[in-house]
């Protein structure tokens, strides 16, 4: 791998990769592809692959999100309040997933639907879970991709063989990085609200109604 | 060195069992009639089965967005079309999933909706190779939600011919209405670009693009 990355290096130095290079040769009399003609630098090629399992793991848990969220929608849960915030999460990471695939085609990369980084298996992956389970399982779903998040932005920042690009970790930063810290308390503190709410007393089926109305207000 | 191991050990232990309070977590399930829940089988199969349909057609337009969105490919008007697309068949599987609840379905294998769904296709050769196969998604989409009319309005089997008369007009009225319209206007768009190519070629899609792009179209 080290052998490959040395000589990749010696050729590109050995054969000036320029766009311009290339237009003269086709504009010329010899007719060559412009094959440099493209809007990659920097390093965006050594976190490509991390860049498309992110969007990847996105569309999932925004599909694992909606499925949480229809489960509080029926009429044995009947909790509006936590079908809202699912409904939401699912919403936002969504969104995030077409923002991300922006951002690849902005350096110049393809998406790859396709890109998987092995995950690590969840206990398991059901969704028609109860109130403090649901939390428990956003919470650590929201961290789980916040960290993702540190993961590429590491590899885009070790300063080595030309890995460096700080255009990768400044995106992260901006419209990842603090929104996910935000998204991870407000639902660390929901977690430990309503873990107190139902061991401190036994009107468990109150505090539930009472914290599902109050999560219909906040959210 | 043991001793204070042991102690700092019953310590902690003691720690644990003092915070590890038993909560509780779930409540006993509530008896509800369920003679209002009428829908039938055949009918709620067809209706689960289009969530990944529409989800399928959702990241299929998701890849022509990403696909368009391209350096080398550059024509940002498509990408904006077919992405705003792409979140429109998301917001239909979810009218779907949502209308389902209303008639007491979805209170088991919710899992099952949703099936990993991939897009068809990652590249196009051009731009109205995309809007063709657009076109072709929505009349697929379109015949999927006839079928489901169908099966509602007259279920064989077990269904024992439940006419579900609010499901249908549910469909027929919101649904198809908005894939004939979505059709015609792909339609459209593929026609004048057609003619666009037939003139002017690659500068015909150029302009078509960006005419796209500022919602000119």
């Amino acid at each position: 791998m080290k052998f490959l990355v040395v000589l990749s290096a010696f050729l590109a130095v050995s054969f000036a990769q320029y766009c311009y290079n290339d237009v003269v040769g086709s504009c010329g009399p010899r007719g060559v592809e412009l094959k440099n003609c493209h809007a990659k630098y920097g390093a965006v090629d050594a976190v490509l692959f991390d860049l498309q399992s992110y969007v990847n793991a996105h569309i999932s848990r925004s599909f694992d999100y909606l499925l949480m969220s229809t489960h509080f929608g029926n009429y044995e849960q009947s909790r509006e309040g936590f079908e809202k915030l699912f409904r939401k999460l699912s919403d936002s990471t969504w969104d995030d997933a077409i923002d991300l695939i922006k951002y690849i085609a902005k350096r110049g990369g393809a998406m790859d639907f396709a890109a998987r980084k092995p995950e690590e298996e969840p206990q398991d992956n059901a969704v028609e879970l109860y109130e403090l389970g649901a939390l428990a399982r956003g919470l650590d779903t929201q961290k789980k991709l916040a960290e993702e998040a540190f993961t590429i932005h590491s590899g885009a920042t070790r300063r080595r063989e030309g890995y460096h690009d700080p255009e990768v970790s400044s995106y992260l930063e901006e419209h990842f990085m603090h929104r996910q810290a935000e998204s991870v308390r407000e639902l660390a503190g929901y977690t430990s609200d309503l873990k107190r709410l139902l061991s401190e007393n036994k009107q468990a089926s109150l505090s539930l109604f009472l914290f599902d109305e109050y999560l219909q207000k906040v959210v | 060195m043991k001793a204070v191991q042991a102690i700092i050990f019953v310590i902690a232990a003691i720690c644990a069992h003092s915070v590890t309070a038993k909560l509780q977590c779930t409540l006993p399930p509530v008896d509800i009639p369920k003679d209002w829940i009428t829908m039938v089988e055949p009918c709620t199969l067809k209706m689960r089965s289009q969530v990944q349909e529409e989800l399928q057609a959702a990241l299929t337009y998701m890849a022509m967005g990403a696909h368009f969105s391209r350096d080398t490919i550059n024509r940002p008007g498509f990408a904006k079309l077919f992405f705003e697309a792409a979140s429109e068949e998301r917001q239909h599987a979810i009218k779907i999933i949502s209308y389902l609840p209303m008639r007491g379905e979805l209170t088991s294998e919710i899992r099952q909706l949703i099936q990993n769904p991939t897009p068809l296709k990652e590249s196009w050769d051009a731009g109205i190779d995309a809007l063709k196969e657009a076109l072709q998604l929505e009349a697929h989409v379109t015949r999927k939600i006839r079928d489901i009319i169908i099966a509602c309005e007259n279920p064989s089997g077990d269904g024992s011919g439940f006419n579900d008369y609010h499901l249908v007009d549910y469909l027929s009225g919101d649904f198809l209405e908005e894939q004939y319209k979505g059709q015609s206007d792909l339609a459209s768009k593929i026609s004048t670009l057609g003619k666009m190519l037939d003139n002017y070629g690659t500068l015909g899609e150029f302009l078509f693009d960006k005419k796209l792009l500022n919602g000119e179209l």
